[in-house]
Parts: C-alpha cells; structure tokens; sequence
C-alpha cells in the first residue's frame, strides 16, 4: 500500500510540474514565426498563373494579435477571413471584456513580451504608456485630413507625436425634459431659472443632479472659465500650471454650491441619483454621454439632447488603435491600421456597432441618430482629457474640493485653493519644499551621480535668517551649478537669479569646505570659501 | 500494482528498504522530472524571468532531497502543500519586499535594457538628409529594391549597397509607370502592396543605397536618410545625443540631461530606501495620517464591538431550548453571512442614497428627516459600522452559538446555589468563559477589520472629504484606502515601488498588533484556566 502511494505522490507532483511546464511548451508556436517569414518569404513567390494577388500557401506568413473590446471583436474577426484570404496574415483578435478593462493587461504583459501587436484603449492612456514605452508611433500620412482633427489631438502626446488610430469620441451632452422645458435654456443661470419655477410648482424636485466631481460637471466649470492645467506655447498641457483655483473654476463649483444650498441641486454627487431623477421625471435636466442613451431610452422620459449653456465644454475621450511597442511586427501593425483600419468601411462599421459618434470626418458627416448627433454638437468645443501622467494627480482632490465647497463645509475658494495645492502637492511628490544645488560637484560628496535636483546630500537647509545653507567638502577643480526647488527641474534658477538661467562657475582652488547661501528672494547664490 | 513483493528484507541500519523494481519506476520518474524542469529553466533564462527560474529552481532542489534523503521522509505529505505556499505566498512576498526597494510603477515599467533598445532605436533626419515616400518590390530570391518619391516628385530607384538611380519607364528593366508615378513591375522583382511588404520584418532593418547615405524605412509612409540619434556609454552609464551632442546621465531609472530634460521611457531601477524616505517626509505623512490612523482603530473596535455583541446576543437568546421558531429564524439570520459583501454593500449604498434610497425616503416619510449618510462625516462613519455590523454578526452568531454549548451546565447550577443572578452569571461565567474559545477569532476579525478595504472602498471610497488636508483623505478613510489613494494616484499615475514599500509598513503595524494582542490571550487562557 505504502509503495503504491509513494509512487501515486511522486505521480501527482510530477503532474503538477509538468503542468507548469505546459504553458510554456504552447507558447512555443507563438515564438517560432520570429525567424518564419524570413525563410517563409520565397515560397511566397509569385505563381506565373495568378500574381497580384499572393498565391495560398499553407502556412500564414505573418499573425498579428489583436485586443479588442466585446463590442469591436467581432468587426475585427469579420474582417480576420477576408485579410488571411488576401495577404496570408492571420488576425487573432482577443476579446478582453470592457475597453477600460485592457489597460492593465497590457501594461502587464507588454514589457513581458507577451502583449498583443495592435490593442485598442483610451487616449489618456498616453500619459502612463507613453512614459514607459509601451506604445509606438503611428504615421498617418495624408489620411489625418480625413480624422477629426480634435480625435487626433487627443491621441497626440506632448512629443507631437500621434500614438493611436481613433475611431469613436464621446462626451457628455445635455438632455433636457421635453415635457417640462419646451425650449433648452441658453445660460446656466436660466437653468436654475427653469429648475425654480418648476420646483415652485411641485413638478420636479431638482433642476438637476451632480452625477459625480469634476469630469460630470465641467460644462458648467468650463462656461464660467475654469481650467484644469494650462497649456505651453507649442499647445501641450502644462502640468505647472494647475487651474482648479482659478477665477473660471472657482465660480463654477460657487454656482454648484449656491444651487444646492437653494435646493436646487442635491447635495450627495453621485452618478445613480442623477440618472434615476432624470429618468423618472424628478429632475429636469441631465448632464450625460453616449453610454447613458441606452438606460435613458428604455425608462421612457421624454428627452432631447443639446449643446451646453453658456457654451460649457465637456471632455472628450476618445477611443482608437495602438502599436505595442514591444510588437515584433510593429511595422505591419502600423500598416495594418493606416491601410486598413483608417478606411470609411471599416470606420462605419464601427460606427454602426458602437453608439459613439465616429472620428472619422466622412462616417460623422453620415450620422443619422440624432441624439449622437446633438451629442457631437455638445462636443464640438470639447476639452480632450488631459493625456499627462499629471491628470491621475487631479481627480480625487477636485473631486473633494467640489464635494466641500457643495456640502458647505468650506467656502468654494478655500475648497478649490486647497485642492489645487492638493494636486500641486501630489505632482512635486515628497521632495516638495526642497531647495537643492544640482551640479557638476555633486559626486565629489556622496551623490550618485551629476545634476542631480533630488539628491539628499546636497538639499540645503534654511536658517533662522531665512536663507539657506549648503556646506559641502571638494577637491579643487572646476565646478558648475545651478539653483533647483522641490527635487525637480520644473523650477531652477541660474547665476543671473532668473528661472532657466545659466549654470553658476564654480573654481574650487584648493580642497576645503565650501559654503553655499542660497537667499529665495533674489534666487542667488553667494559662495565662501573656508 | 507490482508482482509478489520481494520478501521483507529488513536489514538492520537500513529501515524501509524498498524493492528494486517501485525504486527504479521512483527514479525514473524523479529523472524525467529533472530532466523537464532543465528545460523549463532553459526556457525560462532564454525569457529574462530568473527570479522564476530561481524558486523553479529552489523547489526542485527541494523535491529530490525530500524524495532522496530517507530523513526527510515526513515531509513527503507536505511535499505538495510546501511547494503551493512557496510559489504562491512565499515568492510573491520576496517580490514585493523586492519591488519595494525599485521605482517600479507607471513610467518605469520595463527593464534598463528593454529602455536602451528602444532609444537606440530612435533615429534622426541630418540636416543633409531627404525622406522619401517609398513603394517595394521584391525579387524571388527575397532581395528588396524600394521605389522611391521625394517631395518634389522625383522618382528614384534604391537597392541596398547600391547609389540611387534615376531609371526612366523602359531602363534597367523598368516597367511603365502608374498613375501615381511607380512602376507596375521591375524586372527581377514584384511590385508589393504595403502589407505584404510589412510582413516582412526584416525591412524596417535593411539599408538601401550607398554606404553613408543609407535610406531606411521609417514608418509605412516614410523612408528616409536616417541616422542613429543617441548611442549608449556604459562606462558614464549615459545617453549621448549625436544631433546635439547632449549627455543624458542615468538618474534613478531615467536618463536626463542637465537641464533636466528627460528621455522616455523610464526603467526599473533600485532606488535603495527611497521609497520608504518618500513615505515618511511626504506630505501625506505629515497631513491627515493620524486622524486616519485613529478612525482606522476606532472603526476596527467598533466594528468588532458591535458585531460581536450582537451576535453574542443572539446566540444566547437562541441558546434557550424553548424558544420558537428557532430553527427557521436562525436560517433567516444567517443569510446575510451567505450573500456575497460586494453585493450587499453596494445594496446598502443604494438604500441608503439620501434621494433615492428606500431607507432614507422611508425615515423622511416618517419622521421628516433623514441624515445624510455620504456627506456627513459622522453619519458616513456610522453607515459604515452599520453595513459592517449587518456584514459581521451572522459569523459571531455562529462562532457564539457554538462556544455557548461547550460551557457546561454544572457551573451554571452551581452558580444558582450560590444566589447568582442572571447579570452576574453572563458576566462571571459566560463572557469570561466564552472568551477563551472566542479570543483568537476575535483577533482575526480586529485584524481583518483593520484592513478592510472593501468595505470603505465600496461603500463611500472613504468619502466625505476632509477640508483643508495636505494630501486628499476622506473621513471614513483607513489605512489602507488612504494609502491606496496615495499610491495610485500619485503624479506619475500608478506607483508600484512606493505602493509595497507603505504595504511592508502596515505589515509592521499590523503585525505589531497582532502580536501584542496574543500576548494578551494568553493571559485570558490563563485566566480560563484558573476559572
């Protein structure tokens, strides 16, 4: 009995690692094609009887593997025959549930190299895939003329580099009740207007709802002027310039705010009570985007959509294709999207699968639902979603600001002020405060390497006079420096004490301590030798 | 399994001396094992994953000396249990406690080396240099020849090592041109349509013209006079740009030039204790942190609090043999321990939604005001040890009920002889006693509450906000939902490096609580003892 068991234990371990042996054993096939069409490529030699057209061999010449959403899979498969059938290159197309759902797959599996060639996503992805190198360039040539030109510059980094195919915006529109309003109000002051008399005579509850922070009611922040980061002079956003506390911004969280306390709007933001009041004719207006038509639809509410009051932009996502950088057939992956997938064929069918208003100019200009039509009017000043690594900084403290300034527990300044610093706070990271002497010097004492704003030996530290003070040891040698705060570049000062200036010159005759004084009023440098 | 077994031969010195034929199928299965795991190795080094390779490694190791060595024969029944918990406890551990010392996160995703391939792979156009719309034609032998349009409209033909030519319709084997300009066929070669050629991988590779002046394929529209832009000094650990001449220094995971600017992507690098420096001079540190600290303990003890004595009260209410109904009521009290928490904390989200929710209706219906449950401080901190309590008491029901049948009876008679009343008879003998077998679960559920982050991340994501903090917070946030905000949605999105280095220290924290609190179970034991 004993043997039989030891040999029936050794079995089931044996088993077990075999088993994780497995997976790699199956991927095998998936690696070998690196070297497949080099030596694949003559038998694909024309065959006298047919030659445009490649004659079939047995074997596909190239794959490419493809990660799609539920909705875009099955386009993408419908055209998997017709492309083998033409260029012997098989499409795999992986269905990964949701759109939002592929992101972390890819940042997972591409530095891995099991990612996919091409993958669709959201152009604010950019930020995160771009800075880690995940997702290679695209050239459109003279195809950008048939995009929308606001797709494409959500899809372009502050490299000014496109990084995707777009296929489909979306952004919030504003539906009315047509019953209770005859005629959209043109200024959101009149949409409080609309929302007072109706409550006065006991038809609705609420003008409208917040149906979450800062994304679901930037038309009204946009329409008084508010902001999120500014932009720089070649038009990237510019993570330096942080807008929640301006003038714009907070006006529009005080609208909000005086509209709760008058009753107007609930207090509690929160994307169910909005749709539910809307949807059951409590309240009068909604801020919504193509992916509430469905639900809005169904519940019967007579509804029509519109552009904003006061001409308030919403923000723009867009969806499209993306190269993984790591593709090892990052060429025929562009090719595929710029011959293939950038075709008004091709696009409509996306169109008519998604209820997104198209990217491509001709398929919008053919649009016939009207609701994603008025909601294509509603976006045509739309802001695209910031794409910087910066805007992940953003959400939750906006959002808190706004929550404040609505419950009253502070002013609408105090709140955004706080949560601009909030965000200021989260962008500069922990060395925030730090005033550091980056130069040439600095692997003389201790640092890892040159020109470093962040390393610890050489932060300096204030004094009760309000300067600051740096004593390093240096050999002699000839020395260059510069003035950096927070532990970064974004703001340094120069011999002249002006943001960008030139590097201080430092001669170091013979070795000793060295004094730094560093006075942040003038943002200069007095230098003493011991 | 095997013909008549060898007599039992026995020998003194050597115990449980198997039969030559079970011992030779042992080895040849061990063998083949072996052999199967070498090639796992192989492929796994020839992969890059060499801390897999290392546990696959440490494992097998493991395996042949349990399965040789006659001491270690024991451990055998474990054999499967251990390998599990090294490869899903122990390995993941080692690799957090890893990352924690790395910049991992969003932006610095990929190794040193994946970094450098890809921006020695950046190129540049020289100021000399002309790009060029490109078509190719390839010959049956797989050589390409590349047809080529500049911007003026002139056509050249290009060959690898070979200068450009200027061929009319008619020359060098030239077919007639189409309407846009390339020729229908080349002799030699046939023409290829933009995918086809991309098939080929190698193309992006290949230089076409005279040495010098190589033209290469830069994207599907475009060939052009490329040159590499920076090329890679190992011994300054540095980028160097060849347009400008710029050096782009290593500075923890990304190369930037003095002037700070930086070349994408970022990589992996160790950062020594930079991470757990970030956490303790951030602001986040010198922010909200102990106020979330306090509730965190203050909703840990609640919850336990509650839960447990409302589940003790059932159960002794149900642990009299007369009452009614008791088998159906108690099925009835335990299905919300059955409903899964996700589902019934976002159910209690919704009943309790201050204008849409049925509970908060029915107490404005009623009374004609309702409190608000999200954006109230206190009643948020309230719902939550509410949803937690209608989470938590089946499970102290159940644990209570069965803790209650062990008291023996005897005690309880005997207390009644010596005039005890009911208080006191809960409170002498009952808690007292009930605590003993109950203290280690309690313990657990402390510690599970400490942590319990999809409660406060479901529920209100840790909402209301708190005014006036350095760093974003909520009121209802604990520990762990904090720190989660902090990790995830720092300045450079997701943040993987500084995310474990905060989880080592909850680790500690919590650990540091755990441990402190056995200490005093053991002296409930004592006192259990002594009772």
């Amino acid at each position: 009995m004993k043997k039989l068991f030891n040999i029936i234990s050794l079995l089931v371990v044996l088993s077990i690692l075999l088993a994780a042996c497995g997976t790699p054993a199956t991927s095998t096939p998936e690696v070998e094609p690196t070297t497949a069409p080099e030596t694949a490529a003559p038998s694909t030699a024309p065959e006298p009887t047919t030659p445009p057209p490649t004659a079939e061999p047995v074997e596909p010449i190239a794959t490419l593997k493809i990660w799609a959403d539920d909705t875009r899979t099955p386009i993408l498969l419908d055209l998997a025959d017709e492309f083998l059938a033409e260029y012997n290159v098989k499409l795999e197309v992986e269905d990964l549930g949701r759109v939002q759902d592929i992101r972390t797959p890819m940042i997972t599996a591409a530095p891995a190299g099991e990612g996919p060639d091409i993958f669709i996503g959201v152009h604010d992805w950019l930020g995160a895939l771009v800075e880690s190198g995940l997702v290679a360039p695209i050239d459109l040539g003279d195809k950008q003329d048939e995009f929308v030109p606001l797709a494409l510059e959500a899809f372009t980094y502050t490299d000014g580099k496109l990084y995707g195919v777009p296929y489909a915006t979306e952004n919030l529109g504003f539906f009315y009740n047509t019953e209770l309003v005859p005629e959209p109000p043109k200024t959101w002051d009149e949409v409080l207007e609309i929302g007072r008399k109706l409550k006065a005579e006991g038809k609705i509850q609420y003008a409208f709802a917040m149906a979450g922070g800062g994304y679901e009611n930037l038309p009204i922040l946009t329409a008084k002027g508010g902001y999120i980061f500014g932009r720089d002079a070649s038009g990237a956003w510019n993570p330096d310039d942080v807008g929640l506390d301006s003038e714009g911004m907070i006006a529009g969280v005080k609208f909000l705010a005086d509209a709760v306390k008058e009753g107007l709007v609930p207090a509690t933001a929160d994307y169910e009570t909005a749709h539910s009041l809307f949807e059951t004719g409590q309240a009068a207006f909604l801020m919504a985007g193509p992916w509430a038509l469905d639900r809005i639809r169904k519940s019967g509410v007579p509804y029509k959509v519109t552009v904003f009051p006061d001409n308030g932009a919403p923000f723009l996502g867009v969806q499209g294709f993306m190269v993984n950088a790591f593709s090892e057939n990052i060429l025929l992956a562009q090719t595929f999207l710029t011959e293939y997938v950038a075709t008004e064929e091709f696009m409509q069918k996306i169109y008519e699968a998604g209820l997104r208003p198209s990217a491509f100019k001709s398929v919008l200009a053919r649009m016939d639902d009207p609701d994603l039509v008025a909601m294509g009017e509603a976006g045509a000043n739309a802001m695209p979603m910031p794409n910087i690594p910066e805007m992940g900084s953003v959400w939750s403290a906006w959002n808190n600001g706004i929550a404040l300034a609505t419950s009253g527990e502070q002013t609408p300044e105090e709140a955004m002020k706080d949560a601009a610093n909030q965000v200021r706070a989260l962008i500069l990271g922990a060395l925030a405060g730090m005033v550091n002497l980056p130069g040439s010097y600095q692997d003389k004492v201790g640092c890892g390497a040159q020109w470093d704003p962040a390393c610890q030996a050489t932060a300096m530290q204030k004094g009760d006079d309000g300067l600051y003070y740096l004593t390093v040891t240096l050999p002699a040698g000839d020395y260059e420096f510069k003035v950096a705060l927070d532990g970064a570049w974004t703001v340094n000062y120069g011999s002249d004490g002006a943001q960008d200036g030139p590097n201080y010159a430092l001669k170091v005759e013979k070795d000793g301590k060295v004094t730094f004084i560093y006075n942040p009023e003038t943002h200069l440098v007095e230098v003493k030798f011991e | 399994m095997t013909s008549t077994p060898a007599p039992p031969a026995v020998k003194r010195g050597t115990p449980f001396q198997l039969p030559a034929l079970p011992r030779l199928i042992r080895f040849a299965l061990l063998i083949a094992l072996d052999v199967a795991v070498f090639w796992l190795l192989n492929r796994l080094a020839s992969l890059g994953y060499y801390p897999l390779m290392a546990a696959v490694l440490i494992i097998t190791l493991f395996v042949n000396f349990v399965l040789i060595r006659r001491e270690a024969y024991p451990l055998r029944w474990m054999l499967i249990g251990l390998i599990m918990m090294g490869l899903f406890t122990i390995y993941p551990i080692i690799f957090t406690v890893w990352v924690a010392f790395t910049n991992y996160g969003e932006g610095h995703l990929i190794t040193k080396k994946q970094a450098i391939d890809q921006i020695l792979d950046l190129t540049y156009l020289p100021s000399s240099g002309k790009a060029y719309s490109w078509t190719a034609f390839r010959s049956d032998e797989g050589d390409y020849a590349l047809w080529l349009i500049d911007a003026e409209g002139n056509a050249y033909l290009a060959k690898p090592d070979e200068p450009l030519s200027q061929p009319q319709p008619g020359e060098m084997g030239v077919g007639p041109l189409d309407a846009r300009g390339i020729p229908e066929s080349i002799e030699g070669y046939r023409r290829l349509n933009q995918i086809q050629a991309a098939t080929d991988r190698n193309l992006k590779n290949i230089k076409f013209g005279e040495e010098g002046k190589t033209i290469q394929i830069r994207s599907p529209s475009e060939a052009a006079e490329l040159l590499p832009l920076y090329v890679y000094d190992p011994d300054l650990d540095a980028m160097i740009n060849q347009e400008t001449g710029v050096v782009y220094k290593n500075l923890r995971g990304t190369f930037t030039s003095p002037d700070g600017e930086a070349l994408r992507p970022g990589f992996i690098e160790y950062v020594k204790f930079d991470n757990f420096r970030d956490f303790f001079i951030s602001p986040a540190l010198r922010g909200p942190l102990l106020r979330v600290v306090l509730w965190n303990f203050a909703f840990a003890f609640f919850s336990l609090l509650l839960n447990f004595s409302l589940g003790l009260f059932i159960a002794i209410l149900f642990n009299d043999p007369d009452f009614p109904f008791k088998k159906l009521i108690r099925s009835l009290l335990i299905i919300p321990y059955t409903v899964p928490a996700l589902i019934t904390i976002l159910i209690w989200r919704g009943m309790l939604n201050p204008d849409i929710g049925v509970i908060s209706r029915l107490l404005y219906n009623t009374i004609g005001w309702s409190p608000q449950w999200f954006t109230d401080p206190w009643w948020a901190k309230i719902a939550i040890l509410l949803v937690n309590l209608w989470l938590s008491y089946p499970y102290f029901m159940l644990i209570c009920s069965g803790a209650l049948q062990s008291i023996s009876e005897e005690i309880y008679a005997a207390a009644e002889v010596d005039g005890a009343n009911p208080w006191q008879k809960f409170w002498r003998i009952t808690l007292p006693l009930l605590l003993v077998a109950v203290g280690p679960l309690l313990i657990a559920s402390f510690t599970f509450n400490f942590n319990n982050f999809n409660l406060i991340y479901l529920f209100n994501a840790g909402g209301p906000p708190m005014a006036g903090t350095p760093t974003p917070a909520g009121h209802t946030d604990i520990l762990i939902s904090y720190v989660y905000n902090l990790a995830f949605s720092g300045s450079r999105g997701v943040n993987y490096g500084f995310a474990s280095a905060i989880t080592i220290i909850i680790f500690f924290i919590v650990g540091s609580i755990t441990l402190f609190q056995f200490r005093y179970t053991r002296m409930w034991e004592e006192v259990g003892e002594n009772a």
